[in-house]
């Protein structure tokens, strides 16, 4: 088994080979050509630092790895039926460390979705611990919402993309990869709705609005009730857009969650967020 | 295999083309494999099979052959079966056609996402090929 850079193979064949690993997943998420594309621009995913694991030109795993600063990401790794029980993962792993260490990064995360004990216990292996459990969230647009709330706003204000910018830049909490202000930025058009409630709470949300689903959700309460501000601002948000259906990655399981959760969101999966020093 | 939906009773007659004409089920799965064993599976059952590998080309077929039953694999690679489920139920003449999420979610999962949006039934892969027929077959009972 020999590991090559992902830059030396097209993206159909790069989309092909990371369907062919996610056949039996827990969670599938296959993707198009068009994805992956966006995908690796949108999280700054460098094919030139990422692996592929190929026998007898046959291609048996990849994986990717995503640098920002001193910062890289692994994502996408994944295993072909053909090259399990061969040792790819651990040969995956390896390179992709490897490739860290020659951009001289400090620190390398990962998330797992939860419950994938196989790739979970691989990423142990190579001396990754576990930071946060992080929550996606999905919401049907026939999902209720209390009407109620609106007798308690104040002041909604429509915000562009710069602006949203601004305020994903004064994030409090701190942001998994998915969900940094790096990713947003490559992102298109985002839109931010500020919301002032009567009783003083106020908060904001970032998100994409495509046609068919709302995406990239941000929210963060600066004044006031975690829960109240952030059902507020997301009942305001789905208000205004009825017929969505909207993904909400990566969440802490904290008081906004529980707000989300009143605005109609559920729990789709989890995610574990996983580091190691390099 | 967890469903939910329309039931249907496991010593229920063969369906004979006779009994229900020819129904049109259109699956939208992008997986090669799963196409062809659900394929199979129905084939003897007199169904017209239409397939879609994404969700795109899915909302279209649906629209355009306005099928009697819609078969949704819950991860397609352009848009997420969710989404096609969300889109097809805002449309009037589609509003009506069942659409039944085929996932391989745990099945908690499978069926609470199937509920949300509004789907009219859930089967969790793999298939069950001894009963996939009967459990599809069910869906055009209208007294179910």
């Amino acid at each position: 088994m020999e590991l090559q850079q992902a830059n030396s193979f097209t993206f159909e064949q790069l989309t092909d080979a990371y369907n062919e690993t996610r056949i039996d997943y827990l969670v599938p998420m296959p993707m198009n050509v068009a994805r992956l594309m966006e995908y690796c621009r949108v999280y700054d995913v460098s094919l030139e630092h990422s692996c592929i694991a190929v026998e007898d030109e046959i291609m048996l795993g990849l994986g990717m790895l995503g640098i920002r600063h001193q910062r890289g990401w692994i994502t996408r790794l994944g295993v072909l039926p053909a090259g399990r029980r061969k040792g790819t993962g651990s040969a995956l792993m390896e390179g992709l460390i490897d490739a860290a260490h020659r951009e001289s990064l400090q620190a390398m995360w990962l998330e797992v979705i939860k419950g994938n004990e196989p790739a979970h216990n691989l990423f142990r292996k190579y001396g990754f611990e576990e930071t946060r459990e992080l929550i996606v969230a999905r919401r049907a647009p026939k999902a209720e919402f209390n009407k109620a709330i609106f007798d308690q706003i104040r002041r909604i204000t429509t915000l562009n993309h710069e602006d949203a910018i601004i305020l994903l830049s004064h994030r409090q909490e701190r942001p998994n990869w998915l969900n940094e202000t790096e990713s947003l930025q490559n992102v298109r058009n985002l839109s931010a709705l500020l919301v002032e409630l009567k009783n003083g709470g106020r908060g904001w949300v970032t998100y994409h609005a495509g046609l068919l689903q709302l995406t990239r959700l941000i929210v963060e309460v600066t004044v006031g009730d975690p829960t109240e501000v952030t059902e507020a601002i997301l009942t305001v948000l789905h208000q205004r857009h009825k017929r969505q259906d909207s993904i909400a990655e990566n969440l802490c399981e904290d008081e906004k969650w529980l707000g989300f959760q009143k605005a109609g969101y559920f729990d789709s999966f989890r995610r574990i967020e996983m580091t190691r020093p390099l | 295999m967890a469903r939910y939906g329309r039931c249907r009773s496991t010593c229920s007659p063969t369906i004979s083309l006779n009994e229900y004409d020819m129904k049109t089920i259109l699956q939208i799965e992008d997986n090669r494999a799963n196409r062809l064993l659900v394929e199979r599976v129905l084939e003897p059952h007199n169904y017209r099979l239409l397939h879609a590998a994404d969700g795109e080309t899915g909302v279209a077929l649906a629209l355009d052959e306005k099928p009697d039953l819609i078969l949704v694999d819950m991860g397609l690679p352009d848009v997420d079966g969710q989404t096609v489920v969300t889109l097809l139920k805002q449309i009037p003449d589609m509003e009506s056609i069942p659409i039944v999420a085929i996932t391989a979610w745990p099945p908690d999962k499978a069926l609470e996402m199937a509920r949300q949006y509004g789907c009219d039934g859930c089967i969790t892969k793999p298939i069950d090929v001894k009963t996939f027929a009967d459990q599809v077959a069910a869906y055009f009972y209208n007294d179910a």
